[in-house]
């Protein structure tokens, strides 16, 4: 039975949380279906990580150490991806769905002869088959997607599946990798880092996002002060974005990050589809809003209705309370 | 610098009731307006390119109007049930052997929300590329692209021949003038039968709506008692805090 | 002047389409001009268009998929009080044949779909790269020279034109611009309608209001719809929606405090309305101004040098209960405007003694006709006891008549003269019925 790869993806010293989701996914196909399942690091310290893995359920973990890969650039993440692959031949390849990934994904397709299904919700794979059901149309449509070629490409939603870790202990494979900086085509020239040390959207717990109703410093004061309160993520509407208030990192939605947090509140967001799509599956939405016909409330599971100046500073005050 | 953009006909969905409107993806209607940014006080021109059914003319006419000077339409009447990969071959043949500087694509499709094509297209030109750009400018010999990663803004010098996939957080497209409209109207465009395409490797099977969320809960009245309410709920509801 | 046209219309609404597409039949060179990102993008109708023009502009329209949603055979006229609800109800196999004289339409499917067959038009015109439609464009000033209209100005671009006609809907600043009415029109010329889309499954849809194929419903509706605000409202069925809503006197809800929305969200809830939209979803809600159909609000006169107002910015309409008819007044002065700006250009002469040829075509019409012969029956509308006293009294009435309660029954007759004391007087009636009879 030819194998699954899973391609893992390292941020902050650590294994994104969304990866070993899709580690966890993969490892459950493996099982349905007895396929090995294998995964591969690429990092200046990959091996440091092959453990891990390994409790996800990867057998083996193929490690590519250089230093090239901690700051993302495509052309050597697709050398190093494309070496593993013709090593492994796999039948279904496995990633989140992070900025990184979809950079190289549409040209690791082609590189590798492989089908692609991105950003699903849902995948599996029965008979040889590939199936998902993934977001469509701004998310207000799903579309239930197969693909039947011999090599699949798979990149998963952030929130999709749980990561659990099982009792197994992967074997860990050094792959050699040379890279040649003269090589790139591209030069990377500057990172210009926004995220710092807050917490990672796409992992975080709880999201405080902000909308054009936030309006000002003062009013991104109490997000914050929520934020902090509640240790969730800061995300932000495009509105906020585009008026410099909120960087780029914390948009969420079509355009930006998808999240799906246990909690998740929007503060004087609108609610465009654009937007619900990148955050409709957050289990618990609190809305606060000062229209009451905003269609942000047609997927809040609590709504406010009311002027966020004013409910913020008690809100932040009765959860200081409430979480102390 | 001489660029092709490479542009989509989609659904609007924005649209509350289902009209059946077409519009130019949104994603693509930036890369054709830093195009125009980037050659504003140059004479080198703005090609485009598009697949789709002779009805997407009205798109092309839009992007042209915004100021693009010539346009490829390669018909395709079912182009709908093409994966992005089928696409990039096609764009790929029509593309082999053109002396651009920069092709530009969206970065995604609003409609399938893929953004695949561009990668894709790039790999198989064989060019160096950048994908979900939000900043891009000229340099001497290709572009400097900022493009928005995981966790802040990565700054890329990109040689031509190149590609870039644009997001729509790069700039808000002009709106089109009269004088335009009007020229856009009067330029030819170049219209091509699509050649054969192999099968697609992907299958929409079928669309549906999702499971919506279960009905929530509005609250009006004064801020102390929505703060006090929504606390109760949170604990003793949701058991979210 | 590099672009010099025929005409440039502004307002790629009904009456805007309607020249267009008469110009192009025409072979005028032309400039058409919408604010909205496509023609019918801002624009909000009940809406069922009246009458025959569609298929003079567009031949055998009910042929085609897309345009219109139903064809009207089936109509009900309903007076409610808070739980009642008595109908005028009128079925009929002589309206299932084409040419209908009455088809439901979504403006923002419908304008689009008009738009793309004056493309047409143009495009096999004899003229075909001299014609434009140009959307996501608004006019912001009409250009004069010596009181006479010579074009547009719309941002930095002017363009110029033998005539200019102002197809700009209700809102008619450019009309007011030019000094053919007053800048500000006096609230009780002015209605507010207000109106959601509900969706609802083209099977439920059919079953629920007995329709087949294409066949579709319209029901108005006068009393407690309105919470005794002057106006009424209305549900019409589309091909998978409904659509609901009121128009109501600005004038009437300023006094009584009331806002539109509030009053439409009671009227979803009346009973027998409540029955009719459940289980469908609103997937749209919109809001718009609409002229009260008072002759006197019409513009001081419909032309002038250079220019020509159709549509609802003439204040072209007519509600006198039955129906609303804004749109098919716009269609029809909307051509009446083209075919004066044809003849105009065979005669070479723009000027308003060539003009008028176009008010005097709008008298000659039934638009004007009927706007004439039923001002009478506006006025009566707009009386407090049309949307209060008279409703609740046939609902009284109805239930009277309808109840068998195991006791003797009374006369209808009787029943009659009941009602009316408990909600009105005779004297009271008598003068309205006089009216009433007078003005119909
Ligand atoms: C192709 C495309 C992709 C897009 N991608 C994204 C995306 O990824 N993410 C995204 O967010 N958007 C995206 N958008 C934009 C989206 O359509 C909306 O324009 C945007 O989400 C609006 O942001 P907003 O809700 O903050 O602002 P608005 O729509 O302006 O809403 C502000 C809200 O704040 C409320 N408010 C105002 N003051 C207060 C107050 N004092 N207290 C409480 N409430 C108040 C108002 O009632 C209003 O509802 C995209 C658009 C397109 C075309
Ligand atoms: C709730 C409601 C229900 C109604 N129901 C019915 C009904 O059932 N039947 C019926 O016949 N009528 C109905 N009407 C009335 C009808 O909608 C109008 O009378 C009709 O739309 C008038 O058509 P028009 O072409 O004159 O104006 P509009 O349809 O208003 O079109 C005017 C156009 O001009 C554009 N425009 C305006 N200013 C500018 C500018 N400066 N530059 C560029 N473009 C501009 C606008 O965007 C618009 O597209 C209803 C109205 C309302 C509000
Ligand atoms: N039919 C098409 N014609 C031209 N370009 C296209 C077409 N489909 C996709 N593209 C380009 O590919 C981008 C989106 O890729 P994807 O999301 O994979 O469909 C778009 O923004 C366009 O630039």
């Amino acid at each position: 039975m030819k194998c699954i790869l899973v391609v893992l993806s390292i941020q902050d010293g650590k294994i994104k949380r969304s990866s070993l989701e899709a580690l966890t996914r993969a490892a459950t196909i493996g099982e349905a279906t007895s396929s090995p399942v294998h995964a591969v690091i690429m990092h200046s310290s990959a091996a440091s990580f092959a453990a891990e893995a390994g409790s996800y359920g990867a057998d083996t973990v193929f490690c590519l150490s250089d230093r090239i890969f901690d700051a993302h650039v495509n052309t050597p993440v697709l050398a190093g991806l494309t070496t593993v692959i013709n090593q492994v031949d796999p039948k279904l390849i496995v990633a989140a769905s992070t900025e990184s990934i979809k950079d190289i994904a549409g040209a690791l397709a082609i590189r590798i002869d492989a089908a692609t299904l991105p950003d699903v919700a849902s995948f599996d794979m029965v008979d040889g088959t590939v199936t998902c059901e993934r977001p469509v149309m701004a998310a207000k449509m799903m579309a239930k997607t197969t693909s039947a070629h011999s090599r699949v490409l798979v990149t998963l939603r952030s929130g999709s599946y749980e990561a659990k870790a099982s009792s197994g202990a992967g074997k860990m494979v050094e792959v050699p990798f040379e890279w040649d900086t003269n090589l790139l085509s591209a030069t990377l020239k500057e990172i210009i880092s926004t995220t710092g040390n807050t917490v990672d959207l796409s992992e975080a717990k709880v999201v405080v996002a902000a909308g054009r109703g936030v309006k000002d410093a003062s009013g991104k004061a109490l997000v914050d002060e929520l934020a902090s309160i509640t240790g969730a993520a800061i995300g932000a509407s495009r509105a906020v974005v585009e008026t410099g208030l909120f960087p780029a990192t914390a948009q969420i939605g079509q355009t930006g990050k998808v999240v799906s947090p246990d909690l998740y509140f929007a503060i004087g967001i609108s609610g465009a589809i654009q937007h619900v799509a990148g955050m409709s599956n957050s289990r618990v939405i609190v809305a606060i809003n000062k229209d009451a016909d905003a269609p942000i409330f047609d997927v809040a599971t609590y709504g406010l209705v009311g002027d966020c100046f004013k409910i913020l500073p008690l809100l932040n005050d009765a959860l200081r309370k409430a979480l102390a | 610098m001489k660029f092709c953009v490479c542009i989509k006909q989609v659904p609007d969905v924005q649209a509350s009731v289902q009209t059946g409107r077409m519009v130019l993806n949104a994603y693509d209607a930036s890369a054709v307006e830093q195009a125009l940014v980037i050659n504003e006080n140059g004479t080198d021109e703005i090609d485009l390119i598009l697949i789709g059914p002779a009805s997407a003319t009205e798109t092309i006419r839009k992007a042209l109007a915004m100021g693009a000077s010539n346009a490829t339409h390669i018909v395709m009447e079912n182009v709908a049930d093409l994966d992005s990969s089928a696409i990039a071959h096609l764009l790929a043949e029509s593309l082999k052997g053109s002396n651009y500087d920069a092709i530009l694509t969206g970065k995604q499709s609003q409609d399938s929300d893929s953004g695949l094509a561009g990668g894709m297209l790039a790999e198989l030109l064989g060019i160096p590329y950048a994908t979900n750009a939000v900043g891009m400018e000229a340099t001497a010999d290709g572009l400097l692209v900022t493009r928005q990663g995981d966790t802040g803004q990565e700054m890329l010098v990109l040689k031509a021949p190149c590609l870039v996939t644009c997001s729509n957080d790069m700039n808000n497209p002009r709106i089109p003038s009269l004088k335009g409209i009007m020229g856009a109207k009067r330029t030819t465009i170049n219209t091509v039968q699509a050649g054969p395409v192999g099968t697609p490797k992907t299958k929409v099977e079928k669309t549906f709506p999702p499971a919506g969320r279960a009905p929530g809960l509005k609250m009006e009245g004064e801020p102390e008692e929505l703060v006090a309410q929504l606390i109760t709920k949170l604990q003793q509801e949701a058991g979210a805090i | 002047m590099e672009d010099k046209f025929d005409v440039i219309i502004v307002g790629g609404g009904i009456a805007g389409l309607s020249a267009a597409m008469t110009l192009a039949r025409g072979n005028a060179k032309f400039l058409l001009i919408e604010r909205g990102e496509f023609c019918g993008a801002k624009n909000v109708s009940g809406g069922v268009l009246w009458g025959n023009d569609l298929a003079k502009l567009v031949p055998k329209y009910w042929k085609e998929e897309g345009g219109y949603e139903r064809f009207v055979n089936h109509r009900r006229l309903t007076f409610m009080d808070d739980q009642s609800a008595f109908s005028v109800d009128f079925k009929s196999a002589h309206f299932d044949a084409p040419p209908y004289t009455g088809v439901t339409v979504l403006r923002s499917v419908f304008d689009a779909w008009l738009a793309g067959k004056v493309q047409e038009a143009i495009e096999s015109s004899e003229h075909p790269d001299e014609s434009f439609l140009a959307t996501d464009i608004l006019v912001e000033e009409v250009l004069q020279e010596n009181g006479k209209v010579i074009g547009i100005r719309a941002g930095e671009e002017r363009f110029y034109a033998d005539c200019v006609i102002l197809a700009e809907g209700v809102n008619n600043l450019l009309t007011r611009q030019i000094g053919l009415e007053k800048a500000y029109v006096p609230v009780d010329h002015m209605a507010i309608g207000v109106k959601e889309v509900l969706k609802l499954d083209a099977s439920r849809l059919q079953d629920r209001f007995q329709l087949t194929g294409r066949s579709g419903l319209t029901n108005e509706f006068v009393g407690a719809c309105s919470e005794g605000v002057e106006g009424g409202g209305f549900l019409y069925t589309n091909s998978d929606s409904i659509s609901l809503g009121l128009v109501l006197g600005l004038k009437d809800l300023k006094e009584k405090e009331k806002t539109p929305y509030d009053v439409l969200n009671t009227f979803k809830q009346h009973p027998a309305v409540a029955a009719m939209i459940h289980g469908a979803e609103t997937v749209e809600y919109s809001a718009h101004a609409v002229s009260t159909g008072d002759i006197k609000a019409l513009p001081s006169e419909l032309y002038k040098d250079g220019v020509l107002i159709a549509g609802e910015a003439a204040h072209l309409l007519l509600n006198a209960g039955k129906a609303i008819q804004g749109m098919d007044f716009a269609m029809r002065s909307g051509i009446l405007a083209a075919e004066t700006a044809i003849e105009g250009k065979k005669a070479g002469d723009f000027s308003s003694s060539m003009l008028k040829n176009y008010r005097t075509a709008l008298e000659n019409s039934y638009v004007l006709k009927d706007m004439r012969s039923f001002q009478d029956a506006v006025h009566l509308l707009h009386q407090q006891e049309m949307f209060s006293a008279i409703p609740n009294m046939i609902c009284d009435f109805g239930r009277q008549f309808f109840t068998i309660s195991g006791e003797p029954t009374p006369k209808a007759s009787k029943m009659m003269q009941a009602s009316i004391k408990r909600h009105s007087s005779y004297w009271d009636l008598v003068k309205l019925g006089l009216k009433g009879a007078k003005s119909l």
